[in-house]
């Protein structure tokens, strides 16, 4: 959080450097009125990054004077978000303006933007006339649009009243437009209702549209037995626990994903142009579903983790993620994703590719399936817990036969009870 | 017409009135033989005689008493008070029992009692006040303050002819200070009329008295374009006029001498928000003194009393509004 003096008693509250690539960031909500009191650290505004959402706690203690940046509005790291009063008395909140009195007229006050408070008259010439008030320049006090200014507005031609339309140069064609059906769309549609794509969403759409122009997606999905990670899992769950790690399906599959991405590099890798980036360590991103969106904390070096601590990182990330504690830096820097929608019972799916990545796998849900178990000559039909791994790959970069092999190396060391 | 400071003006119409009708008659202290404290009525015992020109003794209930004792046997006193402050003595008999006469007893009580009032010559508290709201409150009474030495003469005749007790209040400091043309003979100004002083199209300035002439100095020297409504008569008000003016520059200044609350500016401001608000295109404003008694300390009265510069920033303010 930076901030700095510029007078005696006022303190900035600007947009902090949240992680080495975030270079700006976009106001979500002001928790705080001007006027309000905040305390240090006290949430002051929420921001959006184009990595995470964060809280901005405030500088000091001390009242709100002045927004300097609106919802909505997009600005770099260390721009002045706000001005905090810290010669405020403790607790002071103070009314937005000082009550105007004729007499003992005020020192000029930092002036208050009034150009969206309209007085009576001036509303009711508008709404005669047709007047959309927002494009009325405001000569008063603070932008204050007055009635002289709505009157200049109209004499010089705004308002409604339509321009008298330029006579046709050629006599009226005798063709006619098509006759437009009489509803529209929404009225088949039904009532609706319209909202603005949260800053999340928006990116969102933005990446899974992008990686979808990018990438040239292949599926390629196996089936996997997961007895015996099941049972290894109830053998070490119990100690892990009183560790405080909760130990998932997905973890084992992580420790796999790992092993596997270390016997095939090509997974572990980026497209840059018309090169092909190998990367020596495995970070390893985990889809993360959020109340109202989707992010991806990254797992740094996750091939030197054990099964544990595996476990642990995507329990701790997965915790912030939806606490909203994420630093920008925990999102960036993956080499290879897995997503985990399966706990909803899903079967399959086809994920889309985290860019610049080259792979993604998708494990989905383990339910008991009656399977054909036992070698030739020695069938039976028994159940077991299976599951189907998913794996989206970049054809660009990699050829089904590789993408196959993945797998196939994934689903023999799972069936197995693991690599450890 | 005559060239006539308000002063001379107010002694004309007196003795105009009193020519004009033998039931007219003054009463007050000092008035006969000294000719009042101001010389209104200098001169007046020589040519009316004693019995018209009574000098009361230092008791104002008992001048307001006899007066409406004469008017009830149907003369038309005509009362000074040698300051407005000094009412405050005789009020029971204006306020309970001349005020309300008429709607007890159906009696008419045609009395007018003369109020020199108002501050800025180091007066202090007790000769300086602008006491018109004390009678704003009561029902009964008509309430007159005029600005001009054609109004002082004109409204003082009307009170007079008036069947009702008339509060006239005369601002001391317009006395020499302010004259002008008056026509001679018989003159009356309608009481319940307001005057437009001077026409504008931005803003209006509502005032009586000696704020009239500060709102018109004021708009002169700004050169912008103010309307000044001079009231006249603060009981009746001139509604009609007031709604026209404010819905026509939808911005209002009232400004008054008297002190702020519940004044007379007060009751012109709900007038307006009431009846006036879809034109309003600023918050009604009001230059006034602020709620103290009027100091003797002269920087300090000056601080208290509206001037010209703080009359000019409540203009601009609100012009810019």
């Amino acid at each position: 959080m930076s901030s700095s003096r510029t007078e005696a008693s006022i303190v900035e509250v600007s947009m902090p450097q949240m992680g080495v690539s975030v270079a700006e960031g976009t106001i979500v909500e002001w928790r705080k009125r001007p006027g309000e009191w905040v305390e240090a650290d006290e949430p002051i505004c929420d921001v959006s990054t184009d990595k995470i959402d964060v809280e901005i706690p405030s500088p000091a203690s001390g009242r709100l004077e002045r927004i300097l940046v609106e919802p909505g509005e997009t600005v770099a790291v260390g721009t002045v978000l706000a001005e905090l009063d810290t010669g405020a008395e403790a607790g002071e909140a103070q009314a937005e303006e000082p009550r105007p009195e004729g007499q003992d007229a005020e020192p000029a006050a930092p002036e208050v933007d009034r150009s969206r408070l309209y007085s009576p008259v001036v509303r009711r010439i508008a709404e005669e006339e047709g007047v959309d008030l927002e494009q009325v320049e405001g000569g008063g006090v603070g932008g204050r649009v007055r009635k002289v200014d709505l009157m200049a507005f109209l004499e010089n031609g705004g308002g409604a009243k339509e321009e008298p339309e330029e006579r046709p140069l050629h006599t009226e064609s005798p063709y006619r437009p098509e006759a437009q059906p009489v509803g529209s769309a929404e009225d088949l549609t039904g009532p609706t209702r319209r909202e603005q794509m949260s800053p999340m969403r928006a990116q969102i759409a933005r990446h899974m549209l992008d990686s979808r122009r990018t990438s040239a997606h292949c599926t390629t999905i196996v089936e996997v037995d997961f007895s015996r990670v099941a049972r290894q899992r109830e053998e070490l769950r119990e100690s892990m626990a009183r560790r405080g790690v909760n130990l998932t399906y997905l973890a084992f599959v992580a420790r796999e994903a790992v092993a596997a991405l270390e016997r095939h590099p090509a997974f572990n890798a980026s497209i840059e142009g018309e090169e092909i980036v190998y990367h020596d360590q495995v970070n390893l991103g985990i889809a993360v579903a959020l109340e109202n969106g989707l992010i991806v904390p990254v797992i740094r070096q996750a091939q030197q983790l054990s099964l544990e601590g595996l476990a642990a990182a995507i329990g701790d990330l997965a915790a912030r993620a939806r606490e909203k504690r994420l630093n920008p830096d925990d999102v960036q820097g993956g080499t290879f994703t897995i997503t985990n929608p399966g706990q909803f019972g899903a079967v399959l799916a086809t994920p889309i590719i985290n860019q610049p990545q080259v792979a993604i796998l998708d494990l989905e849900a383990i339910v008991k399936r009656a399977v054909v178990v036992g070698s030739d000559g020695d069938d039976s039909i028994a159940i077991r817990p299976m599951s189907y791994l998913c794996m989206s790959w970049d054809h660009r970069a990699l050829d089904g036969a590789e993408a196959a092999r993945f797998l196939a190396g994934m689903k023999e060391t799972l069936e197995e009870g693991g690599s450890e | 017409m005559a060239e006539m400071t308000y002063l001379e003006a107010i002694s004309d119409a007196l003795r105009t009135e009193m020519r004009r009708d033998e039931s007219v008659f003054c009463l007050g202290e000092d008035i006969g033989a000294l000719g009042g404290a101001f010389k209104a009525t200098d001169g007046f015992a020589e040519e009316f005689g004693a019995d018209r020109v009574l000098d009361m003794p230092l008791a104002e209930t008992a001048i307001l008493g006899t007066a409406t004792g004469a008017a009830i046997e149907g003369m038309r006193p005509v009362c000074e008070m040698q300051f407005a402050d000094f009412i405050a003595c005789g009020f029971d008999q204006l306020v309970n029992v001349a005020a309300k006469l008429h709607y007890r007893q159906g009696v008419a009580v045609p009395i007018v009692v003369r109020l020199p009032s108002g501050g800025g010559f180091s007066g202090g508290p007790f000769h300086s006040q602008n006491p018109e709201a004390w009678f704003l409150q009561t029902p009964g009474l008509k309430v007159v303050t005029p600005a001009t030495a054609e109004d002082a003469k004109g409204l003082l005749a009307s009170a007079i002819r008036d069947p009702n007790p008339v509060c006239f209040l005369e601002h001391k400091g317009l006395y020499r200070h302010v004259r002008g043309e008056v026509p001679e003979g018989e003159h009356t100004v309608p009481i319940g009329r307001a005057r437009v002083a001077r026409e504008g199209s931005e803003m209006t300035a509502i005032a009586y008295g000696s704020s009239v002439h500060l709102a018109l100095e004021a708009a002169e020297q700004l050169d912008e374009d103010i309307e000044v409504i001079d009231l006249r008569s603060l009981c009746p008000l001139d509604r009609e006029a007031i709604l026209d003016s404010a819905r026509k520059m939808g911005k209002v200044l009232i400004a008054h001498e008297a002190t702020r609350s519940c004044g007379a500016g007060a009751e012109v401001a709900a007038l307006i928000g009431e009846e006036a608000f879809e034109d309003l295109d600023a918050p009604v404003r009001r230059l006034t003194t602020p709620d103290v008694p009027i100091p003797f300390s002269p920087p300090l009265e000056q601080a208290v009393l509206p001037q010209l510069d703080d009359m000019k920033e409540a203009c601009r303010e609100l012009l810019a509004y």
